[in-house]
């Protein structure tokens, strides 16, 4: 048993080093925010792929390494504010500019952990493939549809990203997982905890759910 | 033996939703789950079970099963449930659904060994998830209000209600072909156990982001059900307006950014 799962280690890493090579042309492009919005998300999401994989302490599940990876790879190419902006909907205003940069963290950091879940699962044939872009090429709020692909004898998932333009390009700011929009999902916990706690209530809790 | 089944569980039922009567709801109501602390207290004798029972043992599962073999087991349980999946879409009137669906299923079943494999997705045609529930819905039933179930978990009137066909179909008509009875019921448990497994990373990632878990799952389902009534081909344009629930903040005016319409 263990002499296989020593194989089967062996075998990863081997394959994890020849992706690497295999990907280092594409991993080292820097996304292009100007892009079209389709070749700036597979360009983010191969970047953020292989910071992950290429990670020891990520696949053992280190949280504080994921969010520092979500920081320093993802961030530039994310409006963080505007996604906790909409989970708050009219909330929002009412909290004073230190309550929505508290919030805006606390809330990152509670994203952060939906990769570390997902990380224990990434494995060195795991890719996203997004889709060609359909929506108008004026448009200013667009949809990229992807799919992530595990192993190939499993369904691959769906995964979309909503796009805002700003004057520096592209910015992702909510992600849709089989159907389900990650902003719609979080709008009625927010307002379930603001208006029984408050926004420090609101921030206090998302806090305390980031230690565990 | 199935009258007495019944009446435990409308007995369990009863009990439940009196418990759910101590039960407090969180924050302002919301329209779409009414009995929201029956619902609760539902999910908490469910999540109890989960915890104690059916989570360990799928744990245990997937800790002696490798992952091909998971996988392949997986594949087999869907690709049965392809056959209703084809008739719903078919009564959806969403021939190329089905036609797709019934492709798959000839596919999987002949070259995929009984299902083992899903070459129909390899080869790009993926799953289309169908069942009463969303044909009713694709009729004109609405939705109507949210219920968690005991052990089925979360559904709403019509989904709950479509349900029971599905369960006849999926569940009671293929055990029909199973003479031996033994058999038929440890392929029942078994069947539970391996859905369990199918969806252990979902509700561990559920527990370390959700805010509430109850109303993460709630409004999970409820804005999947709605993606599936309306159908995958006008899923693309229906994007959530944001913007309703606020103004359009000054800054953004400034930067020349508009929602679109």
């Amino acid at each position: 048993m263990i002499t296989f799962h020593r194989y089967v280690r062996v075998l990863a890493i081997l394959l994890m080093t020849s992706c690497v090579f295999a990907g280092t042309s594409a991993a080292q492009t820097k996304p292009d925010p100007n892009a079209a919005p389709n070749v700036f998300v597979q360009q983010v999401a191969d970047l953020s792929l292989e910071a992950l994989k290429n990670d020891s302490e990520v696949r053992a599940g280190n949280t504080a390494r994921i969010n520092q990876i979500v920081d320093d790879v993802l961030l530039p190419y994310i409006n963080f504010e505007k996604t906790t902006r909409l989970a708050a909907g009219r909330y929002w205003k009412q909290a004073t500019p230190e309550q929505q940069a508290a919030l805006v963290k606390a809330f990152r950091a509670t994203l952060a952990r939906t990769y570390s879940g997902a990380m224990t699962k990434i494995g060195s044939s795991t890719t996203l493939k997004t889709m060609a872009f359909r929506g108008e090429a004026d448009a200013l709020d667009v949809v990229v549809r992807a799919e992530v692909v595990q192993t190939s004898n499993s369904q691959p998932i769906q995964l979309d990203y909503r796009l805002e333009k700003t004057p520096k390009g592209w910015k992702i700011y909510d992600i849709n997982v089989e159907n389900i929009w990650l902003i719609e999902n979080y709008r009625n916990q927010f307002s379930q905890q603001i208006s029984q706690n408050g926004i420090d209530g609101l921030i206090a809790a998302l806090n305390q759910r980031n230690q565990k | 033996m199935h009258a007495r089944m019944l009446r435990t569980l409308s007995g369990t039922l009863a009990v439940l939703t009196l418990a759910g009567c101590a039960t407090q709801t969180l924050g302002p109501a919301n329209p779409a789950d009414p009995w929201e602390s029956s619902n609760r207290a539902v999910y908490n004798f469910n999540d109890q079970i989960d915890k104690a029972v059916l989570k360990p043992v799928a744990e245990a599962y997937a800790f002696i099963t490798p992952q091909p073999i998971r996988s392949c087991i997986n594949n087999i349980f869907l690709n049965l449930g392809e056959v209703w999946s084809f008739i719903n879409s078919s009564l959806q009137g969403r021939h190329e659904d089905a036609l797709n669906t019934m492709g798959r299923f000839l596919l999987n079943s002949t070259m995929g060994i009984g299902g083992c494999f899903d070459l129909a997705s390899m080869n790009g045609a993926k799953r289309i998830p169908n069942d009463f529930g969303v044909t009713l819905g694709v009729w004109g039933v609405t939705s109507g209000p949210y219920m968690v179930l005991p052990i089925l978990g979360a559904t709403t009137l019509r989904d709950g209600t479509g349900k029971i066909p599905d369960i006849y179909f999926n569940q009671y008509g293929y055990g029909q072909l199973i003479q031996n009875v033994d058999l038929r019921n440890s392929i029942y448990g078994f069947e539970v156990v391996e859905r369990r497994e199918a969806l252990l990373t979902v509700t561990d990632t559920v527990n370390r982001t959700a805010l509430d878990p109850y109303s993460f799952i709630r409004d999970a389902y409820l804005q999947r059900r709605r993606a599936q009534v309306r159908g995958a081909n006008t899923e693309a344009q229906k994007l959530p307006d944001y913007e309703n629930f606020e103004d359009v903040p000054a800054d953004d005016k400034a930067l020349g950014i508009t929602p679109k319409p």
